[in-house]
């Protein structure tokens, strides 16, 4: 059924066909519609879930630990400040190896305070040892969610969704809802391995000895690797039910391509129509989109980019005192390879700053135009 | 220690460390330096109850549906739970810690209700369990004091006469209350399910020096209760006359059913109950009356709802006025000259002194005067041998008077009056003759049976005194005690009222009673203060597991094993049921 919803609906209607059992959630703009959606299907019975109101994200993100570890399928979302509140409990999650899924909507962290898009937020999370997807479209939102409880489930590590502030969340599009039996068939039923369980007691998460503690760290890697493999067949039976796959990148025009743009999120969308027309011109550029960023698709980085001349890698986030986040994982994805192209790190469109095609634009005209990247981060756009 | 699991390699380790067996070797109770205690205290409400009525317990017990139980328990402490629950000032709601939250608890209705409903479902008391004594104990004066000490004594199982000079009992209650306040067949089943206990009773029995002396002998102690039924004359020209008649023998005329002609214009003096209960009898009986205090509003003595009411009724009060003589022509009263006062500083006991406005006198045309401006005991009857202080029997804590077996209370004895009082007197007098009969004192038990730091004192805790289980400390619990985290904000439920209509032309009763819905919403209000009522928040909160459930009714306990004294059970404690104490090791 083909619906128009925005982004953060979307999310509310991939949940409830993943038949989730506890949402504990607490308010954050631009996330707040996601669990207030959410609350309505639980107050109007469309999904049989206990919704906990929590006074603090790192509450919320607690309640989700202690569901989860009972058993059940586990929601929350948040957004920027939300989520850097539940950084603690982002480690523990991982480590009791608990299949929570989150949504979060990219926002910049403050101050100066700002509501608006960028993603210092998720990317501020990465070695928490969440999966992280990066969304494009409120198809993809929809989707991913449900995708993302079938990963996480196999491979017990939590699971983060993310979606753009605004462009995204408050964006309407039409989204075709896949049907409850066609889903519940792809994600059947939750059965956890570990559970807390009155009847059984067990204490969980036990003090471990250095001798151990590494071992279990190092099964955390083992599965986060796994969960490559197992993200890779999830998309594939999605698609065979579904008929729509998002593997883990997207090479767009990259055949031939001298200078390859890759970003991420609904700045993908943009960059898709300015390669179109630089292609036009007979320019020879392609476009890499990084949907899955944790774990890091090694492989489908290196075989896209392998053969280009430029590297040009658009953030719209950035590690103060380094470069942009996603130039980072792209330069040391690439430094050992026998060839490997000049990577060039854009700042830009953080805070919401609109990312127009006339941005996207010059920031390929300046990677071709500079023979050797600077050292620092080229800031495009704003008061930058 | 349990059996400790070792693993070889990385394929043998389980995803998150476990345990397979009990932690509870491990007495995590040897880190603490805090020792949770389980310690009910004393509710605000109990504390300021002059009747020493467990009400936070009945209130818990109507929360919980126990209508008959928590009928039961007021009868413990006090036999008149019916007229307390219409006719008490209720200080316990002056004190109720909600009043700080939103509004008091209308304790004063479910008290009303409670009493009601084992009326209407024909509850009787438990019957008593205690040896007959062989001692007798008279009661003179069947007011609440004289029937509460009647009842108390009789419990534990003496044998008891009351003498009412009166041909009815109840005293006060039945003369000085009138109707529409306090229905008459209500106060005699009250007092019918005391006299069912067996007490014997002798009215129109006046009792003076000679009939103590000479009839009494018998008797093995002797209470006096005889109230303050005399009324203070009008000091003002003409104030002796005939025609000013006293507003307590026109509450009682009435109530023995006496004709009284009243003229339209009826001029009421006075400032207490038995004032605004005159003006209000004789609105009524069809008259204009209305009511000349000499002070301000703030120092009226009457039931501020009652003054209240008596407006809404079209009754009007002239404040800071005063009579100063009275006008006749020939036997008839015609007119009542009154001057305006100001009030001045506060003198020595914290009065605002009056002063009169030079040149305010005015006429008022009256057809009748009714005179309440107070009451003092018959002092004539009583021997010499009891000694007096400003016309007030004297007696010590333990209502003892300077003659020897005789003890005193009620109005007699008190400044005090109000019928709580009475029946906190009357009940404090029954212990305090057992103990006298028992040739011990009362002060060997004041620290067992006292409420808190209250006037009240506890026959419950003096009849089971040798079980000190879920005593509660004196420490009073107030509003800042209390986890407002956990209560939200309800309005109290008001009790409806006849029309005015409906109450001038009738003696029907004002106040409606709560229905039973009503009593348990408003019931379910009360913080319980102090008093653990098994929310266990304890239990849930305890993250070492270290508080333990027990079947029944029973209280949790701590484990001190593994208890490791965080304290969160005694923050999360909504009520202040628990405390602290340091542990020395």
């Amino acid at each position: 059924m083909i619906k128009v919803m925005i982004g953060n609906h979307a999310v509310s209607y991939g949940v409830m066909l993943s038949r989730v059992q506890v949402i504990p959630a607490y308010p954050i703009t631009p996330q707040t519609s996601i669990v207030e959606e959410l609350s309505e299907f639980c107050a109007d019975g469309h999904l049989n879930a206990r919704f906990i109101k929590v006074e603090s994200e790192h509450s919320a993100m607690a309640c989700c630990i202690g569901a989860s570890a009972a058993g059940a399928r586990t929601f929350t979302a948040t957004s920027s400040q939300g989520l850097a509140l539940m950084h603690e409990m982002l480690h523990w999650a991982t480590g009791a190896r608990l299949p929570i899924v989150m949504a979060n909507v990219n926002r910049a962290l403050g101050p100066p305070w700002n509501i608006w898009n960028d993603q210092t937020d998720s990317l501020s999370q990465r070695d928490t040892g969440w999966l992280q997807f990066y969304c494009e479209s409120n198809q993809e939102v929809l989707d991913t969610v449900i995708q993302s409880f079938k990963i996480s489930e196999e491979v017990l590590l939590p699971t983060m969704l993310v979606l753009d502030a605004f462009f995204l969340s408050h964006t309407a599009e039409a989204v075709d809802v896949p049907d409850a039996q066609d889903v519940d068939r792809y994600l059947p039923r939750y059965q956890a391995r570990y559970r807390l369980d009155v009847d059984n007691p067990h204490s969980f998460g036990n003090l471990a000895t250095p001798e151990y503690y590494q071992g279990f760290r190092n099964k955390i890697q083992d599965d986060m690797i796994r969960a490559r493999t197992v993200a890779k067949k999830a998309d594939e039976d999605f698609e065979s039910i579904f008929h729509r796959s998002y593997g883990f990148t997207e090479a767009y025009q990259c055949e031939g391509a001298d200078l390859i743009l890759v970003t991420s999120g609904t700045v993908v969308s943009t960059s898709r129509i300015v390669i179109d027309e630089l292609r036009k011109e007979g320019r020879k550029v392609g476009l890499l989109k990084i949907r899955m960023f944790r774990p890091f698709p090694f492989d489908d980085v290196i075989g896209a980019l392998k053969d280009a001349k430029k590297v040009a890698v658009l953030d719209r986030a950035i590690s103060f005192g380094h470069s942009g986040i996603f130039a980072q994982e792209i330069m040391s994805a690439m430094y050992n390879q026998p060839s490997k192209p000049l990577i060039y790190s854009y700042i830009t469109g953080l805070g919401g700053l609109d990312v127009t095609p006339r941005i996207i634009t010059d920031i390929i005209n300046d990677a071709c135009e500079r023979d050797i990247p600077p050292q620092e981060s080229i800031w495009i756009g704003g008061k930058s | 220690m349990g059996k400790q699991i070792t693993f070889d390699k990385k394929e043998d380790l389980p995803l998150v460390t476990s345990s397979f067996e009990s932690m509870a070797w491990n007495k995590t109770g040897d880190w603490r330096y805090l020792k949770p205690i389980f310690q009910d205290k004393t509710p605000p409400c109990n504390n300021s109850c002059p009747a020493g009525e467990d009400v936070q317990g009945y209130l818990y017990l109507a929360q919980k549906k126990k209508y008959k139980e928590a009928w039961n328990l007021i009868k413990e402490e006090n036999p008149l739970p019916a007229v307390c629950g219409r006719a008490c000032m209720h200080p316990c709601e002056d004190s109720c810690n909600r009043g700080e939250f939103d509004e008091p608890i209308n304790i004063s209705a479910i008290e009303r209700f409670l009493a009601d409903n084992a009326i209407k479902q024909g509850y009787i008391l438990p019957p008593i369990k205690r040896k007959k004594k062989k001692e007798k104990i008279a009661i003179i004066g069947s007011g609440p004091a004289g029937l509460s000490c009647a009842y108390q004594l009789k419990r534990i199982g003496y044998q008891v006469t009351i003498f009412e000079a009166l041909p009815a009992l109840g005293g006060m209650l039945r003369i000085g209350i009138p109707d529409y306040r306090l229905p008459k067949d209500i106060l005699e089943h009250e007092i019918d399910t005391i006299l069912e206990l067996g007490i014997q009773i002798q009215t129109k029995a006046r009792i003076d020096k000679e009939t103590i002396a000479k009839d009494m002998k018998d008797f093995h102690a002797i209470f006096i209760a005889t109230g303050c039924h005399k009324s203070i004359r009008l000091g003002i020209a003409g104030g002796d006359s005939r025609s000013v008649i006293s507003g307590l023998d026109f509450l009682k005329d009435i109530h023995f059913g006496k004709k009284v002609p009243l003229g339209k214009k009826v001029a009421v003096i006075g400032g207490g109950n038995t004032a605004i209960d005159t003006a209000r009898l004789a609105l009524r009986l069809g008259a204009k009356p209305f009511i000349l205090y000499r002070r301000t509003p703030a120092e009226m003595p009457a039931i501020k709802s009652e003054v209240i009411q008596a407006e809404n009724e079209g009754i009007e009060i002239s404040y800071l006025t005063a009579p100063t003589r009275i006008i006749s022509k020939g036997n008839r009263v015609t007119a009542l000259e009154c001057v305006k006062n100001r009030t001045g500083p506060p003198d020595s006991s914290g009065n605002k002194t009056l002063i009169e406005i030079k040149d305010s006198h005015f006429p008022i045309e009256v057809d009748n005067i009714i005179s309440a401006i107070g009451e003092i005991p018959d002092i004539s009857i009583l021997p010499e041998e009891v000694d007096l202080e400003n016309r007030l029997i004297v007696t010590d804590e333990s209502l003892k008077t300077t003659m020897n077996g005789v003890f005193a209370g009620g109005d007699v004895k008190s400044p005090l009056r109000s019928i709580a009082h009475a029946i906190g007197s009357g009940k404090r007098a029954a212990i305090a003759i057992d103990r006298y009969l028992k040739a011990k004192t009362l002060e060997d038990v004041m620290d067992t049976i006292r409420i808190g730091d209250g006037p009240g004192l506890s026959m419950r805790s003096y009849l089971q005194r040798d079980d000190p289980s879920r005593r509660k400390t004196k420490q009073v619990v107030r509003y800042k005690d209390i986890n407002i985290d956990y209560f939200e904000q309800k309005p109290r439920h008001a009790v409806k009222t006849l029309s005015i209509e409906e109450r001038v032309s009738s003696k029907k009763e004002v106040h409606l009673g709560f229905p039973c819905e009503t009593a348990l919403q408003e019931a379910g209000r009360c913080f319980n203060c102090g008093v653990c009522n098994h929310c266990d928040n304890c239990y849930i909160f305890c993250s070492d597991l270290a508080v333990i459930k027990h079947k029944g009714k029973t209280r949790n306990t701590i484990d001190y094993d593994h208890c490791k004294g965080c304290g969160v059970c005694i923050e999360e404690c909504p009520r202040d049921a628990m405390y602290m104490e340091r542990e020395e090791k």
